[in-house]
């Protein structure tokens, strides 16, 4: 017997992430990526940024330090985290992010599929400063739905 | 800031490539903190049997981070418009992974000259980890 699964239509309020200087490091320093961009203020202005920008990746440190319960939400709604996989990551960069920055993330559920196998479901999270869409981000996560 | 010569490259250049490992546990650990995803499969040798791998696995997004590093150590930040990634194989412990790239396709439009690359992510065995595609704009 399936189990009921309550998508909702607001999955989760607005939150927001303040980015902080060695939160860039930490993750730069994770991925072994030792580029002075994100480590080096003075060298980042040389290169023409305002400051030592977010890397590439950055957004996965904004949802899930910005909202450490979203696994638990995605429990909620009868999805099976215990078997989940990721199946892809998608980002459209429109201006880069700083240290200092204040961000809103905004998420909702852009498509959800249950097959006899596995629930498909494709959250988008839409990054803002100041009114001002700086990135968004799609991930698509695939859990066992037996 | 890090300006690609439209007018030097050509379709079929390969990007640098970057080889970085083994994957460590130390590693993991560094990564799960960073970026806040606890989630056991990663870091915890026993909970990773019972879920039915050989042992603990990277993060798809450390795989995804690391390809970001040769696109960004490349291409700089802001020059980069979009950046996907498909997770086709888990990475394990000790495994030595390479990032690679290939500018597939040069485009000029209203909206300014664009690099449209493949990319990937593959490990001592030449198994592809993860495959992906990225956007780059030249001045």
């Amino acid at each position: 017997m399936k189990k009921q699964k309550k998508i909702p239509e607001n999955p989760v309020e607005p939150f927001y992430f303040e980015v902080e200087r060695c939160k860039i490091k930490e993750l730069c320093m994770a991925i072994g990526d030792n580029n002075p961009l994100f480590f080096d203020t003075g060298y980042a202005r040389k290169e023409g940024y305002d400051d030592t920008p977010a890397p590439l990746t950055f957004a996965t440190v904004m949802v899930f330090w910005g909202h450490p319960g979203l696994l638990e939400k995605v429990k909620e709604w009868g999805i099976n985290t215990g078997k989940i996989l990721h199946a892809r990551e998608h980002y459209y960069y429109f201006k880069p992010v700083f240290p200092g920055d204040r961000i809103k993330c905004t998420m909702e559920i852009e498509s959800f599929r249950s097959t006899s196998a596995a629930d498909i479901i494709v959250l988008k999270f839409v990054f803002s400063r100041q009114d001002e869409i700086v990135l968004i981000a799609k991930m698509k996560l695939l859990a066992d739905s037996r | 800031m890090k300006k690609l010569n439209f007018n030097s490259i050509k379709e079929g250049d390969e990007l640098p490539a970057l080889t970085k490992g083994p994957i460590t546990q130390v590693q993991l650990a560094k990564y799960a903190g960073a970026s806040g995803d606890f989630n056991p499969i990663h870091l915890d040798n026993n909970y990773a049997k019972a879920a039915g791998l050989d042992g603990i696995i990277a993060h798809g997004m450390l795989l995804m981070g690391i390809l970001g590093q040769m696109i960004s150590g490349w291409a700089g930040i802001s020059a980069v418009k979009e950046y996907s990634v498909h997770f086709k194989s888990y990475t394990r412990l000790q495994d030595r992974v390479t990032a690679k790239g290939v500018v597939e396709k040069k485009e000029e439009n209203e909206k300014g000259k664009f690099l449209h690359c493949t990319v990937f992510v593959e490990d001592q065995n030449g198994e592809v980890k993860i495959t992906g595609k990225v956007i780059v704009q030249c001045m």
